[in-house]
């Protein structure tokens, strides 16, 4: 490259970057472009009117966000503090295979390998001519879980600790409010205000500035669209289309409302379902998060709420409200020079927590496809394809839960058990019928234990084990699991409890009080 | 247990695919109940010995066998390679290494590349090379394995293959898989005996009078493609629009003063010409394209690109560069030249075997054969013929040379999709995105990129947020690190001999 090119590129830089939206998606993305594209010249600005509501997506997330979190710098004990924050083992589905049927979709691993062969491919083998227990048994997050307990495993833990992968469960309003205080230390300016109008140039049709009541306008060269489900310049201003999902992921309401904790909080995020949807359960430090989803076809507002009602612990702090979705996704993450992140960019159902997953990646991937003022379409499609993966990668995944149960109590989950799926999903649980091989695609979010931790807990067996686990003597396979199952037990039962970790590690927000009432909204 | 388990497997062809399969197999299958593995092979027929360059990922092939290192090159005569280097390619007169391992370091989680380009752009004149051990390592003939146990010494950045005689690698397999029970049949084989119905192959009668039943099929006939193509008429996809070499030159000749660990590849007026240094000789080789250059022609440019005098008299091949549209048909799985080829650009031969002894581990059929599983086998092998094919192109595309009417030709093909993006992508800011299963990795991309001249329009952003002259400090830095490492290393020679990796020196002499 020659100079005049290298002085040409540098005039393209983006220098000024708008994020419209002060939701977790919006101080997520503050926090993190404040940080990381902050080299002097370049502002950060964000548009925000406390007069809209944030809906405050996902309290539960998935270990990703440890990496997120290491990104932004976070201290994690200050982290669960400032956020009322709790940790998170596994998912536990309750009903969903069968009525009355348990199981946990835990971080981390199944057992060990032998001679290269999977863990759950000796499991499904001995399983096939004696008692190995359930697969849980040798998972030491599943354990841990079931017992509320953790430790933070370290570089120095001794085996099997590092296999413990763990998330966390936060009230999302206190992270956005925490994030908001590192991004505007960090430079990002704040502008208070309800959005009435967006610029656009004429010839380019990009968005030029955002045109606030008090008739300030704020110009920007990137716009970071977190306006939620009003998707207000994606959809509104540039008319980027929504690809509807429902008929794989029929629900479309839910009902959140918080409810006093009634004991210590356990390490897991419950899901329980009903007759026409399912119940959260998610433990914070002050209080529990709960809410049901629904599927309007199926029952009324009415009894979906009385449903939540009757399968509360304790009586609600406020009144619920009903949230109303369509599953899918935004067409185009990027177009023209507009991001959008959250549910401006599509939603899926919190059934394995990845909402604030999906804004943490598209941010990591901006930053990584971070573009000058010319906007390369190469970048953007590259985003956008990548965008477009993770979501029909999470699709899956989810439907996957509804395709595999035993249930027909209902006109709804006579539904999704007959209803057609992807091609994708359905080559991943042929080839899992055939001999409980399981892969993963490209960048995949959820691996093999995600994949054996549903199939199984919703007793989708395969027809047979691995013909090259028969190459291992039965004898031993038997004695090397009893032994690791009873090493797992034991690792699993020296772990303090969940919230005595909390406590001793400082990461306890207030004291002995438990501020039920004042954290009430 | 049920009774579904495969019995009885037959490898057919043993060249060097046939003896890693039979290694392989019976190394993991051995113990599986009830299965017998047979091998049937002729002396009368020759066998290609294809790549004697390899790739890395060559190492763990090995070590899952539970090979002695030390054993493998004394028995193999093999050296250490620690990339390849491209002469001519670029333009006549101009040399780069394509590394294994990786360069530099990553720094505020951006790729090393950018801070190198930005440290250009600030008037660093450091050549992208001086970034990485292996190729620094290679120019000064020095080898030391890497040392992942100290993350922090540029050692920990090394990766290495083997540049070995295939024809001893086989001869070395064959004796290991029939310790582990493979049992070798000699035959030709002249009739194939197929299921009415199915179609599935059970038997094959050989010139003998001797008939081999079996289960499982691996057909490593070579380019014959006996059972996969010629019986069961699974049909070649011809890529020489993209790679149009079809014809290839070898002669193995002494050693001459040269020793580095390294694979040399020059670019000629109408294909290219392989150099790999073994202990006992360097083999040689040119890649051609007929329509180019007349066989007579080709031969003569290889004998008059010889470093030592010659050891054997020249041996002509004819090939086309692409696959077998499925690897994986019935109950027959192709492996080596019998599933595919491409030319050894790259060394990529014997990792397409490893690669598809691994995949057909994992996808190991019963007696049902699973059409799910085939599928996948097959998906995933184009796949990954295609994620080389479009790399070899690259070397291609990525040229100056208009001396001769090849290079004009190959300068103008057209990209497959895959690469014309990456380029795009490339040429716009820098940026190098590999799948992850691809074999080539961001580092061989940026390798063959920056070493044949294609300019990036940019680099990351991200790269900014480290002040100029704490940029520069860190690049001299790495340098000097670098340098100072190689400088304690020992040679290739001292290593093997101290390591008891040299053959006899005798050997040496031996032609």
């Amino acid at each position: 490259m020659d100079d005049s090119d290298s002085a040409a590129a540098a005039n393209h830089d983006i220098e000024r970057v708008v994020i419209v939206g002060g939701g977790t998606a919006g101080w997520m993305a503050g926090a993190a472009l404040s940080r990381f594209l902050n080299n002097g010249r370049r502002q950060i600005h964000l548009v925000e009117s406390d007069a809209i509501g944030t809906i405050g997506v996902g309290e539960a997330t998935i270990p990703p966000i440890l990496a997120f979190n290491a990104l932004l710098d976070l201290n994690e004990n200050e982290f669960l503090r400032e956020t009322q924050g709790t940790i998170k083992l596994a998912i536990e589905f309750v009903n969903w295979g069968r009525q009355g049927d348990r199981y946990f979709h835990p971080f981390g691993v199944y057992g060990q390998d032998l001679h290269g062969i999977s863990f759950h491919q000796l499991w499904l083998r001995e399983r096939g001519r004696g008692d190995p227990g359930p697969i849980s048994d040798y998972c030491l997050s599943a354990l841990a879980a079931a017992d509320g307990r953790f430790a933070r495993p370290s570089r120095e833990s001794r085996a099997p600790l590092p296999e413990m992968k763990y998330a966390f469960h936060f009230d999302a309003s206190l992270y956005a409010k925490y994030l908001r205080g590192r991004a505007e230390r960090q430079g990002l300016q704040r502008h208070e205000g309800r959005i009435v109008q967006v610029h656009r140039d004429p010839e380019s049709g990009d968005v030029t500035a955002v045109e606030l009541e008090s008739g300030e306008r704020i110009a920007g060269d990137l716009f970071i669209d977190c306006s939620g489900f009003r998707a207000l310049l994606i959809g509104e201003t540039l008319g980027v289309g929504y690809e509807d999902w429902s008929r794989w992921l029929p629900v479309d309401r839910a009902i959140p409302v918080p409810t006093p904790n009634v004991g210590p909080p356990d390490p897991f995020t419950r899901s329980t379902a009903h007759g026409a949807g399912w119940q959260w359960r998610i433990p914070l430090q002050h209080r529990t998060g709960n809410g049901h989803v629904y599927c309007s076809e199926f029952i009324g507002d009415d009894e979906a709420e009385h449903v939540l009602r009757a399968n509360l612990e304790a009586e609600p702090f406020a009144d619920p409200r009903v949230i109303r979705f369509t599953t899918g996704r935004r067409k185009q993450s990027w177009s023209h020079n507009v991001v959008c992140l959250g549910l401006s960019s599509g939603f899926l159902e919190p059934l394995e927590s990845t909402s604030i997953h999906l804004v943490q990646n598209g941010i990591q991937r901006l930053l990584a496809l971070f573009p000058d003022r010319k906007i390369s379409p190469l970048e953007r499609d590259e985003y956008n394809r990548g965008m477009k993966d993770l979501y029909e990668d999470i699709r899956d995944f989810i439907i996957l839960h509804y395709k595999a149960t035993q249930r027909d109590d209902t006109p709804f989950w006579r539904y999704v058990r007959d209803m057609p799926i992807p091609e994708t999903l359905e080559r991943k649980i042929g080839l899992w019928k055939l001999h409980g091989r399981l892969f993963r695609e490209g960048f995949e979010l959820f691996g093999p234990v995600s994949w054996i931790a549903v199939m199984l807990g919703q007793n989708i067996l395969p027809d047979r084990h691995d013909p090259i686990a028969d190459t291992l003597d039965e004898g031993k396979v038997a004695m090397a699991m009893t032994e690791m199952r009873e090493r797992y037990r034991a690792a699993a039962a020296a772990l303090p409890k969940h919230e005595e970790f909390l406590r001793a590690a400082g990461a306890w927000a207030a004291g002995d009080v438990r501020p039920q009432a004042a954290a009430a909204r | 247990m049920r009774d579904d388990l495969i019995r009885k497997v037959v490898i057919v062809g043993g060249g060097t695919s046939g003896w890693m399969a039979a290694a392989a197999l019976a190394k993991i299958l051995g113990a599986m109940p009830g299965l017998s593995i047979e091998l049937v092979e002729s002396e009368a027929i020759g066998t290609v010995g294809v790549g004697e360059a390899t790739v890395p990922p060559i190492v763990l092939f090995n070590s899952m066998l539970g090979l002695d290192e030390m054993e493998f090159m004394r028995e193999t005569h093999a050296t250490y390679k620690l990339g390849i280097e491209f002469v001519d390619w670029a333009r006549i007169g101009h040399r780069y290494c394509h590394p294994f391992g990786s360069y530099g370091l990553d720094m505020l989680g951006i790729d090393f590349l950018h801070h190198w380009l930005k440290g250009r752009e600030l008037g660093d004149t450091s050549a992208f090379d001086e970034y990485s051990i292996a190729t620094m390592a290679a120019n000064a003939n020095k080898f030391f394995p890497p040392t992942p146990e100290q993350p922090k010494s540029p050692l920990a950045k090394l990766a290495y293959a083997y540049q070995f005689d295939a024809g001893l690698y086989a001869r070395y397999l064959r004796r290991y898989a029939e310790q582990r029970g493979v049992g070798r049949i000699e035959g030709r084989i002249v009739e194939v005996e197929q299921h009415p119905e199915s179609g599935f192959i059970t038997a094959l009668r050989l010139d003998n009078g001797k008939r081999v039943e079996g289960e499982l099929f691996i057909d490593c006939s070579g380019f014959r493609s006996l059972l996969l193509g010629q019986t069961l008429g699974v049909p070649f996809v011809d890529w020489s629009k993209w790679l149009p070499n079809d014809r290839a030159v070898a002669i193995p000749c002494k050693l001459g003063p040269d020793r580095k660990p390294i694979t040399r590849s020059t670019a000629r007026s109408s294909g290219w010409q392989w150099n790999i240094p073994l202990q006992h000789r360097v083999g040689n080789g040119h890649v051609y394209c007929s329509a180019y250059i007349s066989d007579d022609e080709a031969t003569e440019v290889l004998l008059a690109n010889l470093e030592a005098e010659p050891l054997a008299s020249p041996n002509q091949l004819r090939f086309l560069a692409g696959h077998r549209a499925k690897a994986w048909d019935k109950n027959v799985v192709a492996l080596g030249l019998a599933g595919g080829f491409l030319e050894p650009l790259e060394s990529t031969s014997i990792h397409l075997v490893q690669t598809g002894i691994a995949r057909l581990m994992t996808l190991f059929p019963t007696r049902d054969f699973g059409e799910r599983e085939i599928e996948r086998y097959n998906r995933e092998t184009v796949q990954q013929y295609v994620d080389i094919r479009d790399f070899l192109v690259l070397h291609y595309c990525a040229t100056e040379r208009d001396d001769s009417e090849y290079w004009n030709y190959c300068r103008n093909i057209e990209p497959p999709e895959g690469l014309a993006e990456k380029l795009a992508m490339y040429r716009s800011s820098g940026r190098v995105f590999g799948d992850q299963k691809e074999l080539f990795t961001e580092t061989s991309w940026e390798a063959v990129l920056i070493g044949q001249g294609i300019a990036p329009g940019g680099y990351h952003p991200v790269a900014d947020l480290l002040p100029d002259d704490e940029t520069l400090r860190r690049l001299a830095s790495i340098r000097g690190t670098i340098a100072q490492t190689v400088a304690q290393m020992p040679t290739q020679e001292q290593f093997l001999e101290s390591n008891g990796g040299a053959i006899d020196p005798a050997m040496r002499m031996f032609a």
